[in-house]
């Protein structure tokens, strides 16, 4: 990551009144990363990405994007920028393709056949000359989606992009925006308060707690396998209590929550299996319990109510 | 210059591409038919000249050319927030002071739009049904052209004024409801406030927005809204011109500085 980052937020702060909503928020984001930002709602995620697209004025600090301050070169920051700010609301009275003429027309050097193309993208061809008002939300989410990549932004900014998108449409956005993070170098970022979706989509995650970054972490993307690992693993067995004495030292044994559950590698593993069954217990599921994102989360932001 | 044209483009076509738009141009091209053809069938013997129907046509309609504009100017900028769509409307390469101004043209070309339509079909249906007359005795005035075009001039001069007021609270408000309830009101309260100031002999009267509103009565040098205070249209045309920039300088300063939520 030594190249410069598209977007930079240096200690910004935003006051309501005499209320802190945001906090001294300092990140960065860089080309061809897609970056997370997790929060329980009401944490400033709306507020934050407000203010990097220039709807919302900053109390104090600043946001470069692309080297250029939104707050004193706004037309030059935000060229860069495409968004989705909450729902895509779009002109409900006219069709798909004319929101997107509208919104090309106020870029220079947006062409015919650059909508088109972006209409494909979006696999908008068959309803795009329809009125906005007679699509679902998930069609408005793509038509969101087109007006902001139309003039091939180097940051693309997301608001709870998944919302009201079914399964199909969530995986489809996520595998667009990781192709587009990897084709095109555009650095992408997407707030959420849904734990596993950011586990699968992103680079990076930072995590917002009442108006404050209280982490900033990678996200592991391959899962590693190697035989030394040591995992937590969940055993599903008839008595666990006795089952735990059978072990005798095999793996770091202990009762979670009633359930056995012990750290081992792979090979302990099997042969903690193999043990069970051979002192006649039933043993009716393994599961490694990664520890996901939303744990991590959960740890971070103390157990507060998520969602 | 061609890129603003650009955005005068996208702000025309939210207007003219809403079926109600073409509503409101259907009304003002049909009710002059309506009257010319009421006229015609119920005065079968002395009939009327062409320019009494304009006159009278005209005189309807200016009113719902004042609502319809007043109703577009609450939709400019109040529908983009009660839509939803201003969030996407401002991250764009433009000062917010440039897609405002966009919109404010836009709405005074609508207006203007109207207005000439206003007096085209009620000219149009006047001639149609009773034949043109180039001096007609019932306007007792020599040139109806000079007339008819100065008081349309000046009806769209109070259209203006009373658009930019909707316009300036539309921005403030930022709901369409609000804002062309309160402009009709003020719109039709205006000619009642006007004769209860008439009846007040205090000085701040003369600078009040509403009777100024009221520019042809000045036509055929008549002696203005308000006679006993000796007005002259110059006069009448400042006051217009002062709250017209208030108006525009509110909804500029709340525009372009407010935050969007």
């Amino acid at each position: 990551m030594s190249q410069s980052p598209v977007v930079r937020l240096q200690d910004v702060t935003k006051k309501i009144g005499s209320r802190t909503i945001i906090d001294r928020i300092s990140l960065e984001v860089f080309p061809g990363e897609v970056f997370g930002f997790l929060g329980p709602n009401g944490s400033g995620k709306t507020t934050t990405i407000r203010m990097m697209v220039g709807l919302m004025s900053i109390t104090a600090g600043d946001i470069l994007i692309d080297g250029h301050s939104i707050r004193r070169e706004f037309p030059k920051a935000i060229r860069h920028v495409g968004a989705i700010v909450e729902n895509p609301e779009l002109y409900r009275y006219l069709t798909g393709y004319q929101n997107l003429v509208h919104f090309a027309r106020m870029v220079p050097g947006i062409s015919r056949s650059r909508i088109d193309e972006v209409v494909r993208l979006v696999g908008m061809e068959s309803r795009i000359h329809d009125k906005v008002k007679r699509y679902s939300l998930g069609m408005r989410q793509r038509l969101g989606v087109a007006q902001a990549v139309l003039h091939r932004p180097k940051l693309l900014v997301l608001d709870e992009p998944t919302n009201g998108l079914d399964p199909a449409g969530i995986r489809e956005l996520r595998d667009y925006l990781r192709n587009l993070a990897r084709e095109e170098g555009t650095a992408v970022f997407v707030s959420s308060h849904l734990l596993s979706e950011m586990e699968l989509m992103c680079d990076r995650v930072a995590i917002l707690q009442k108006g404050q970054v209280v982490d900033i972490r990678s996200i592991r993307r391959e899962p590693e396998t190697s035989e030394a690992v040591q995992d937590d693993v969940w055993f599903d067995v008839d008595r666990p209590e006795d089952a735990l004495r059978v072990l005798d030292g095999l793996g770091k044994g202990r009762l979670e929550d009633g359930r056995l559950t012990v750290t081992a590698d792979r090979r302990t593993v099997a042969d903690i299996n193999r043990r069970l069954v051979e002192a006649g217990f039933g043993v009716y599921g393994i599961r490694v319990k990664t520890k996901s994102l939303e744990d991590q989360f959960l740890e971070v932001t103390r157990g507060e109510s998520v969602g | 210059m061609v890129d603003f044209l650009k955005l005068l483009q996208n702000e025309n076509m939210k207007i003219y591409r809403r079926a109600a738009t073409w509503v409101m141009f259907a009304l003002v091209v049909g009710i002059p038919v309506m009257i010319a053809l009421a006229v015609y069938l119920f005065t079968p013997g002395d009939r009327p000249s062409n320019w009494f129907i304009t006159l009278i046509a005209s005189n309807i309609l200016i009113n719902l050319v004042a609502i319809f504009t007043v109703v577009k100017a609450a939709d400019s900028v109040a529908g983009e927030f009660s839509q939803g769509t201003i969030k996407l409307l401002l991250i764009r390469p433009w000062n917010r002071s440039t897609i405002l101004l966009s919109k404010f043209l836009a709405l005074i070309l609508f207006g203007l739009i109207m207005t000439v339509t206003a007096f085209v079909a009620s000219f149009v249906t006047g001639a149609a049904f009773f034949g043109y007359a180039g001096s007609p005795e019932d306007m007792g005035r020599d040139s109806p052209w000079t007339y008819m075009l100065l008081w349309y001039l000046y009806q769209f001069i109070s259209i203006v004024v009373i658009a930019t007021l909707a316009f300036m609270m539309s921005a403030v408000f930022r709901s369409s409801g609000l804002t062309i309830g309160l402009s009709i009101f003020l719109l039709f309260a205006g000619n009642i406030i006007t004769s209860i100031l008439m009846q007040l002999d205090k000085p701040f009267v003369k600078y009040v927005l509403f009777p100024h509103l009221q520019l042809a009565t000045y036509l055929d040098g008549g002696p203005g809204p308000l006679p006993m205070y000796s007005l002259t249209l110059g006069f009448s045309l400042a006051v217009l011109g002062a709250y017209f920039l208030f108006f525009v300088a509110v909804a500029w300063l709340v525009f372009s500085r407010r935050d969007v939520s």
